[in-house]
This record gives structure tokens, sequence and C-alpha cells, in this order.
């Protein structure tokens, strides 16, 4: 690959995770800052099974978001993202299992009531960042100096639903 | 023995009955109770025993030491696989010429840029992956590709102007695709969508080296809009002497060239003669050799084996422009185009049908989506158009765009004019009839040209009733500022309007001006406010110029097939003129050329009740053997010393 995250190649990772007939199914997209896809995972379908969602309670969703999926997506990438865009809170829990900062994207309603400083502009859109890791706001106020203020981090995510989607329909991870 | 009634009456019931007493004065008798014992067993025949109290006894039974099972559960999760896709590297460009502002060139933003919340998002295109793809990698390129415009947008990659809505879905689907032909209507941005589209394959790393093909008089057109729309991208042309054409073909690093389609059939006709023993290969549509393996067909399906390893030059991807230069499959030059080993094939033509739907063979081989000498039927043609052709026409994508004014001037010829028209057609015509069956379609054709050279102007006294017209007609635009363009079908026509419209700056473009002085009248007539006409051959300027500041087109003759007169008329009536444009056919009263206008009419509305409204393209048919024939009432005396008309069938028999 001729695209480094390094300096000012910074490169973007857009993590989601969809629940599909078979299962959990996660993938991560890894872009320059310009929107042009570098390199694309995607996971096998997960399905916990009766006694994990008992056990696991309400944290059976952020673990299988983050640790499981997310994990070992991100282990897998060769061209590693300066920063992860993720659409659901659930996925800010992968902050703890990777190096790199986790922005979750939030919708317009939701900005109004968070304070400023626990939010970030991104492109156009407002991001806020792993409780834990207060840190990574400076983190991202580098990466904002070099993501275009007109760029829509909505739209990767999008179509890494529709890669999903695809692979889906394609039975590759079924 | 007898029990004790008493003893037992009465008194609870024992577990240990008392034993008798026997009395010793007495004798021993023994009596007999005839009675029956009383029954100790309840009516209801319950047991008596069972009013027994039960022994109780307590009994030591030790505890277990541990419990015997205990379930257990550990989080351990299957292990969660992964499927991969890395993106080819792209190329990389030296970064664009910043323009200054005042250059007029204006970054394409974003469409939600400019978008207010409340107002819905601008269309954005995405490509889509194309029916062909069936691995999921490749489905996955095109669906994880961003949309057009964002790409386009904030990369450094300027463009002249923002394309419309349908260039986007065209760039779209031009990116996607391994076997194109882009039909638009000419001048909807064909070359601008060819030209973007590879740029973004180059700089997504899908092609590398592309060989662009077109007819030798738009090199300079390829070159300029090149230029224009994707200056980062490195052009060479294929020119000059063999041993320097030989060059530029092994050339590694050249990632477009551009040739014309001449100088390609030429040098690889050479490079055929010298690499291949056709006794042992063939070569499919695509270039590949196929190595014969004991049949004669030596097609892949029929045990041939296709490979690409090929001494000639390879290409990513070969571009055919007016791909109809290659409609006649047998023909040398379409030969040639499917010898060039390449990956993709694009053919970019506004007219794909000249006359009969067979003509999509050569086009389809090409492309590589019917085997060698297939000869699929309507239906089947009809399905390969629905996957490989896109077509768009003006009526459907640019309503907006503005009007184009057709009106005929019905001009009557000078009398000097008329005498010569007379006098040459009636001797021709005679002349014709005498010679009876015998006559052929080039004798009949011969007269046309004539007389159709004789209402142009005469040449004896050089009167021409349409030349006062064009003199009028041009005092005007002139005086208002205006350009015109008029078209001929002769260069002596043209030469000599030349030497007559002088006052209006008139600039002069045809077969006979050498090919590097073309492209500076070109740009004069843009320019020069002082020249306000263009004269130009249909044959040189009738294709691929862009003229769209001109406002009128003057016709001074009529062309035999209406789609290259529409040509014509489109280089000024395309995408960028601000305002209408006139087009004014010249057509003489009582004369051949209304004739021809008939006819052309008539075909016209013939297409258009069998093609539909939307596509006005297709009725390019020429006119055929017995069109031209029934330009004159042409019979032959009969023995009986009648008259018998000759000539072959009329249109209404004869398929066009």
């Amino acid at each position: 690959m001729a695209q480094r995250s390094d300096g000012d190649q910074l490169n973007l990772g857009f993590l989601q995770v969809t629940l599909t007939p078979s299962g959990y199914v996660g993938g991560l997209l890894v872009t320059n800052r310009q929107g042009r896809p570098l390199e694309f995972q995607c996971t096998t379908p997960v399905q916990p099974n009766r006694t994990q969602e008992i056990l696991y309670g309400p944290t059976l969703k952020p673990f299988i978001y983050s640790e499981l999926l997310g994990k070992t997506l991100f282990e897998r990438l060769a061209v590693k993202p300066g920063v992860v865009i993720v659409q659901e809170t659930s996925l800010l829990d992968l902050r703890p299992h990777v190096p790199c900062p986790v922005a979750c994207i939030l919708q317009p309603d939701d900005t109004v009531a968070l304070a400023d400083e626990l939010r970030r502009q991104l492109g156009r859109q407002t991001v806020v960042v792993h409780a834990e890791h207060s840190d990574d706001l400076d983190a991202l106020n580098r990466v904002s100096q070099l993501i275009p203020n007109d760029a829509d981090l909505v739209e990767p995510l999008e179509r890494v639903g529709e890669a999903l989607s695809e692979t889906v329909r394609a039975g590759a991870v079924a | 023995m007898m029990w004790n009634d008493e003893e037992r009456t009465g008194s609870e019931p024992s577990l240990h009955p008392t034993p008798t007493h026997f009395d010793i004065d007495r004798p021993e008798t023994a009596s007999e109770s005839l009675e029956l014992p009383r029954s100790t067993i309840h009516v209801t025949g319950m047991n008596g025993a069972l009013k027994r109290w039960p022994v109780f006894n307590a009994l030591k039974n030790p505890l277990i030491e541990r419990a015997g099972y205990v379930p257990k559960w550990s989080p351990v999760w299957p292990k969660v696989r992964t499927v991969g896709l890395t993106f080819p590297a792209g190329m990389e460009f030296l970064p664009t010429r910043v323009e200054p502002e005042e250059s007029g060139l204006e970054a394409i933003t974003t469409p939600a840029k400019k978008q207010s919340s409340d107002k819905p998002a601008k269309k954005s295109t995405r490509v889509k992956p194309p029916a062909d793809a069936l691995s999921l990698e490749d489905r996955l390129f095109y669906v994880l590709q961003p949309p057009l415009e964002s790409w386009l947008a904030g990369q450094e990659l300027i463009m002249p102007f923002e394309p419309f809505p349908y260039q986007y879905e065209g760039i779209a689907w031009l990116f996607s695709q391994k076997s194109a032909l882009l039909a638009d209507e000419m001048g909807l941005g064909k070359t601008m969508q060819t030209i973007t589209a590879l740029r973004l394959l180059l700089r997504a790393g899908q092609v590398r080296r592309v060989l662009m093909v077109c007819p030798k008089p738009l090199i300079p057109n390829w070159q300029r809009e090149f230029k224009q729309w994707a200056e980062e991208i490195p052009v060479t042309t294929v020119e000059g002497d063999g041993p320097r054409r030989k060059m530029i073909w092994q050339m590694p690093g050249a990632q477009v060239l551009l040739c014309n389609y001449e100088v390609v059939v030429r040098d690889f006709q050479t490079m055929l003669e010298h690499c291949d023993n056709p006794q042992v290969t063939s070569r499919d549509g695509l270039g590949r050799i196929v190595k014969r393996t004991g049949d004669r067909n030596g097609s892949e399906s029929n045990g041939g084996v296709a490979s690409l390893d090929s001494p000639l030059p390879k290409f990513d991807l070969v571009v055919l422009d007016e791909a109809q230069r290659i409609k006649n499959r047998d023909s040398v030059t379409s030969k040639t185009a499917r010898a060039i080993p390449r990956k993709r094939s694009l053919c970019l033509t506004g007219t794909p049908i000249e006359n009969r739907a067979e003509e999509m063979y050569s086009l389809f081989e090409f492309m590589g989506v019917i085997p060698p000498h297939a000869t699929p039927d309507v239906r089947q043609l009809s399905k390969l158009s629905e996957v490989h052709i896109l077509r768009r026409t003006k009526d459907l994508v640019m309503k907006d765009m503005p009007p184009r004014l057709d009106r005929d001037e019905i001009i009557e010829l000078s009398p000097a004019q008329q005498h010569a028209y007379r006098t040459a057609e009636k001797d021709g015509v005679i002349q014709l009839n005498e010679m009876g069956d015998s006559i052929t379609v080039q004798h009949v054709f011969e007269l046309v040209m004539r007389l159709k050279q004789i209402a142009n102007y005469d040449p004896l006294t050089g009167e021409s009733a349409k030349l006062d017209r064009l003199v009028a007609d041009m005092e005007e635009i002139s005086a208002s500022g205006g350009k015109a363009i008029l078209f001929s079908q002769w260069t002596r026509t043209i030469d000599w309007l030349a030497e007559r419209t002088t006052q209006f700056g008139r600039l002069v473009y045809h077969g006979g001006v050498p090919t590097k002085k073309r492209e500076p009248i070109l740009d004069q007539f843009k320019h020069d406010p002082n020249a306000h006409l263009l004269l130009m051959s249909y044959g040189t300027g009738a294709v691929g110029l862009n003229l769209q500041f001109a406002g009128y087109v003057f016709l001074y003759d009529r062309w035999w097939n209406p789609a290259v007169e529409d040509q014509a008329i489109n280089r000024a009536h395309r995408i960028g003129c601000k305002s209408q444009v006139i087009v004014s056919k010249f057509i003489c009263k009582d004369t051949i050329e209304e004739r021809i206008d008939l006819v052309l009419r008539q075909k016209r509305e013939l297409f258009r009740r069998v093609l539909g409204e939307g596509d006005n393209e297709n009725e390019s048919l020429s006119l055929s053997a017995g069109e031209i024939f029934g330009l004159f009432d042409l019979k032959k005396r009969t023995s009986k010393g009648g008259t018998t008309s000759i000539g072959p069938s009329q249109p209404g028999q004869d398929a066009a």
C-alpha cells in the first residue's frame, strides 16, 4: 500500500457492526483522508447462545461489538488507521483494546446536551470519545486539521454497511 | 388351646399375646368350640396390623464430603474469522497546477456543503458493481468506492466545470465496466466522461497503460481535452517515422498513448507479421493468443487456450473513439483493433448503428462479449446492449439545454443558375435514359452531384442565390457580434465561398488544411472578435469539435445522411452553449435538393415511428440506391415503343 498512517498520511477507520439473520457481522474500512478505500476487513457472523445471553446480560452487546468483532478486525488490518470512527456508542468500548482514538458520531439531537469540552467537530460531524480516554480529544484536534471541513464521515459507514450486505448476500461469511 | 378372648377384648392390641394357664386338679379336657372365631379382619378388608404403631429406628448416616456435580462455564467464544480486501495502490501524479482565482476555475464542492440542512441533499453517484463481476472481491471493490461527487471534490482534481448528474452516472458506469460502449448522443460529453473515468481508473490503480484510438483529425481535439480535463495525465501521441513510433509503442512509462486508426493498423499489422504464425495461432476478440489444439475454429470454448502472452504491446484499456470505424468485422481496421492485447475495451460512438443491427457484431466482438464470428439475433443483441451499452439522448437528459431551431431556407435559383441547372438536368436525364439497363447508381450519383454543385453556384457566371442569402444573414450576425459555422460537402465550394466572404473574417477548415494549422484556426475563431464565419467541410469538421460558442449553423448543401448533418450541427449545439442555436438549411426550390430533403424527411419520420421519440439518432441511414434512382424519373424505351422504369427497387421495398 502506498498510504501509511503517519504524518500527513492520515488514514481513517470506519467500523460498523450489524445484526444479520446469521448473527452479528462487523466490517472495518480504512480510507485515506479523502475517503478513498485502502483496506476492508469483515468478520464471519457471531451468534451468541442462550447461556451467553443470560450470563453476559447487558454487557453482551458491547462485548460482541468491541472486544470480539472490533478488536479482531483492527488486529487483522495491514493499514492501521489514525482514528476509528463509529456510529454506535456500544463501539466506544473498543477504545481500551486498540492503540488509537475511537470517535463516535453524535446524532444532531444528542449534541445539544453535551458540554463543549466533551465533543469535537470532525468534518461535518460532531464526535465524542471514550469517557476514560479524554486525552483522545487532543488527538482529535490534530486529526481534525487534516480532514476537510466538509468531509462527510457518515458516508463511508454507509459503504461499510453496503459491503456487509454484499458479503452476507454472497454467503462468503455465512 | 383357646384364645383368651377377655384379655384380647377391650384391651389394646398387643404385639406379644399372653400365654394360656392350665388347671392341674382337673383332668385335662379338651373342648372344641363350634363357634367360628370372630374375625379380626376389618369389614373393609383392612388388615388390623395397619393399626399398629410403626417402629422407628434411628440409623447413623454420614454426610458426603463434597457436592457430586457442579455445572461450570467459562466464556470461550469461537474464533472469529475475517475476510479481507486490500485495494491496489493508485497511481501517483504530480500535483495539479493551482490556477489563480481569476482564471475562472472553481473547485467542485461536495453537494452537502452547499445545501442547508432543510434542503434535500444532492444525489450522490455511487459506483455499482458490474453484472459480470462475480467474485466478492470484485464486487466489494466497486461497492466501497466513494461517491463520485466526493471523489472529485477536495482532491486537487480540478474540473473546468461540474459535470451534470447524467455525466456522473456515465463516469461511474465507465469506471466499473470492463467491456463498454458509450453511445451518448453527440454533444453530451462522451469525451469528458471518458477522460474523467480514465483519470479515476488510473488513480485507483485499475489501469496503468491506456491506448486511445481516434480518427486522425480528432487527435488535436483529444490532446486539448486531456489538457483541459486531466492535465496531470501525461498523454503521448504515437506519431513520427517508423523507428520513433516503434520506440513509443515500447516505451514502458507511457500511461496514455494517443493514436489514429491508420497508424494503429499500419504498426500492428507490421508487428503481427513479425510475431504471429497464422498456421499455429489466432487471436480472440481481446487480442489474446488462442493456440489451436487440433480444430480449425481455435476458439477458447473449443479447446483453444487464450493467453495475453503476446509480443505485441499490451494495454489495460483500449478506447476506440468513433468506433463505428470498425463496424465491418472483416475490415483490416476491425481485425487489427481486435488483435490488440488488452484487459478492458471501451467504444465511443454517437451512432452505434448506422445501417444494420449486424454492425453491432463487430463492436461486441471487439469488446469480447461475443465469441469470434458469432451472429447473435436481435433478441440477444438487445440483451447484450442492456448490459454493455449506455446511451442517453439530449431529449432525455438535457431538458434545460437551449433549444435548436431548425429553419429551411427555400431559395430560388438565380436566372443564370436556373438555366445551367435545367440544361444539365435535361442532358443528364436523357443521357441516363439512353444507357438503359446498363445504368448504375454511380451514373445517377454523378448527375446528382453536378446538379447540387450548380445549386451552390453557377460555375460559368459565378451567380449564387445561396451566397446572396448567406451574405444577407451574415451581415446581421456579424453586426450583433455573433459567430456562425457553415458546412459544405465540397472543399471547392468552401474555397469559392472564402473568396467572397472576407468581410466577415471568415476562416477555412477542411481536409486541405494541414493538420498542424487546424488548431490555431479553431482558436482564432473562438477568440478573434472579428472572425464571424468558419467555413467547414462535413468530412473534416463534422465530428469531435467543440464549437458551442457559435450560435448559427448554415448547411450550405445537404449531406446524404441526416446523422452526419446532425453531427455537424452538434458542433455548436452541445453542452456549454449559452443560447439557442439557429440552424439554416439552404434548399433551392424546384431542384434536386428539394427531392433529397423530402426523402430525408420521410426517412426521419419512418425511423421515428420505428424507434420511438426518445431516440432521434438512429435515423441515420443514408440514401439507398433505390432512393437515389428515385430522385429522377428514369425510363427506358421498350421494343414496343413504350417506356418502362429503370433502377433498383424503391425505398419501400429496399431495405436501406
